[in-house]
């Protein structure tokens, strides 16, 4: 399996970083996340995840993003979904949220994400 | 399109009429986040307001306009005001008129609810959300949590098939 990146590109700052190692299963989503046709960048980090965690490997995610739209918010929820049930077959995963504490409301957004998703997330700040 | 209201041009930072690209939404948002000389946890809150409202014009308005590439997007127009102790940003666009309904409950709805009645109903309502579509309700929640504040609407008829919505919301100073 190969790892999946997807480098910033300068002028579509709405693009996040995507760096997902198959070979250490350390997974980062890093930047601002606002692009249209949310699901379609989504989908394949989607994909990937569901292959790598059918290997039974164990996942850790680093959630790095500085700002994601409502529409981006529905596909880190599908993302959270799945970890929350491959942790429930025991599959071993750790999901980490770095928040700049210059936002007055990333806190909220994550402990939402926690109680719509049921999966604990590790907050971290910059 | 009807002219921006003189109460939404006074004191202006920040104007714009016409096709809302995702890429006019990321270079003037990158103009509030870096040339506005203010607090930043309060520019922090403009920039999200500011990209659900505009991203709503960009994706629902009922005027669209083809673009470079054979992109289409929504058009309307946005400002960004300063006053004594608030920032507000309002955006207007055409809606089809058998949407106005619906749009005034959903805004009268999040207007009525705290701020933890608020959170419940954008978790209720992403949990339910289409992934292709997520709709313009979750980004109005968003907005009035984001802000603190309530939304001001206005649906006006423009002819038998179209109206023309304004909303605005501000930002408390410190």
């Amino acid at each position: 399996m190969e790892s999946l990146v997807i480098n910033e590109v300068k002028g579509s700052p709405y693009f996040p970083y995507v760096n997902f190692n198959a070979e250490t299963g350390i997974c980062e989503i890093r930047g601002e996340s606002y692009m249209e046709e949310t699901y379609k960048f989504y989908e394949p980090l989607i994909k990937w995840i569901n292959d790598f965690i059918r290997q039974n490997k164990p996942l850790v995610m680093h959630f790095k993003l500085t700002y994601f739209n409502t529409n981006s918010s529905r596909l880190i929820l599908d993302i959270l979904d799945i970890f929350k049930k491959y942790r429930a077959s025991g599959g071993q995963i750790e999901v980490y949220w770095h928040y700049d504490t210059k936002d007055p409301d990333m806190v909220e957004e994550i402990e939402d994400f926690m109680a719509e998703s049921g999966m604990e997330i590790s907050m971290v700040t910059f | 399109m009807p002219a921006i209201k003189e109460e939404y041009q006074q004191n202006c930072l920040l104007t714009y009429q016409g096709p809302i690209t995702v890429n006019l939404v990321s270079f003037l948002g990158n103009y509030i986040k870096s040339f506005i000389d203010y607090d930043t946890k309060v520019l922090v809150r403009l920039f999200k307001i500011y990209i659900e409202l505009t991203q709503n014009v960009s994706y629902y308005s009922a005027e669209t306009k083809e673009v470079k590439n054979g992109v289409n997007c929504g058009v309307g127009w946005f400002t960004l005001q300063e006053f004594k102790d608030s920032f507000r940003i309002t955006t207007g666009n055409r809606i089809l008129k058998s949407d106005g309904p619906k749009l005034t409950q959903y805004c009268n709805e999040i207007n009525g609810l705290n701020e933890e009645e608020l959170r419940e109903l954008k978790r209720k309502t992403r949990a339910q959300a289409m992934v292709r579509d997520v709709g313009a309700h979750i980004g109005l929640i968003q907005t009035s949590l984001t802000s603190g504040n309530k939304l001001d609407f206005n649906i006006e008829s423009i002819n038998r098939s179209l109206s023309f919505f304004t909303i605005s919301t501000k930002v408390v100073k410190p």
